[in-house]
């Protein structure tokens, strides 16, 4: 395995670069609505504070 | 027991996946013209049917949506979608890296690449407009819009190398009729398609979660405004 190696290794990288970044972007988007559920539950159950 | 069948999935589909690695890496030898580069085809491959079958079951679920007005199936859509864009993006570039090395070029405007990054445009596009439409039943109508369209894009793009000359490959796998790789160099391609499959799977079980709460959330605040 000696020819092309640097760009078989960087097409390789690159397919996991893609896919780690959307894992961290819907990991990020879950934590978001997470918080945003919350504060609109607490909003219905205590109306006035 | 979501949580158990995303971990189930998980766990296979990371032992599946290093198995099929340990044999791309040290079984399989170097092609005979394009040396250690041919490697990519079994993500390149893989990679791309998904995101074909992804945006075909996108559209199939935003058809059911406009046949019944359910806002399930719309959200199921938007999960699907947006995780075959992210394998088709890996289909793009792994397929341009390809390209450097066998056709000198990072990219050509073959009428296969063409296509897909139109089509990949086209996507990109359906969930920006998802975010830009604020009411829900207008954004899945408009949505599914987009949805159709872009997957008879995607057909013309899988069928291209057909129609027309390309400068893209013609099909290699047995599947298609394409025989052009040996049996023991083909099977990894499967065996990474079922892993980025279950991968795949895993994404959308934990998309179609999220807008489960993107409902939940606009219903609660329809509640408080009532209030």
């Amino acid at each position: 395995m000696n020819r092309n190696v640097e760009y078989m290794l960087l097409g390789l990288a690159a397919a996991w670069l893609i896919m780690f970044l959307y894992v961290v972007l819907i990991t990020l988007r879950e934590r978001k609505l997470r918080k945003e559920l919350d504060r609109v539950r607490r909003m219905v159950e205590h109306p006035n504070k | 027991m979501r949580e158990k069948i995303i971990i189930g999935l998980a766990l296979f589909a990371g032992a599946l996946l290093a198995w099929n690695m340990n044999t791309i890496f040290t079984a399989l030898p170097d092609e005979l013209n394009q040396g250690a580069i041919y490697r990519i085809i079994y993500f390149h491959v893989p990679a791309n049917i998904l995101g074909m079958l992804g945006f075909g079951a996108g559209m199939l679920l935003s058809v059911g949506y406009l046949t019944t007005k359910d806002l399930r199936y719309d959200a199921l859509a938007a999960s699907v979608t947006e995780v075959a864009l992210v394998f088709a993006s890996i289909g793009l570039a792994t397929g341009s890296i390809w390209a450097r090395i066998i056709w000198g070029v990072w990219w050509a405007w073959d009428v296969r690449l063409t296509s897909w990054l139109v089509c990949w445009l086209i996507f990109g596009g359906y969930l920006m407009l998802r975010r830009a439409v604020e009411e829900p039943n207008q954004r899945a109508r408009f949505a599914a819009v987009v949805s159709v369209l872009g997957t008879v894009n995607a057909y013309i793009s899988y069928k291209s190398i057909e129609w027309w000359n390309t400068q893209h490959p013609q099909p290699v796998l047995s599947l298609r009729n394409g025989g052009g790789m040996a049996p023991g160099m083909e099977a990894p391609i499967y065996w990474n398609l079922l892993a980025l499959a279950c991968f795949a799977a895993i994404l959308v079980m934990v998309r179609v979660r999220q807008e489960a709460f993107a409902r939940e959330i606009d219903t609660l605040r329809r509640m408080v405004h009532a209030q």
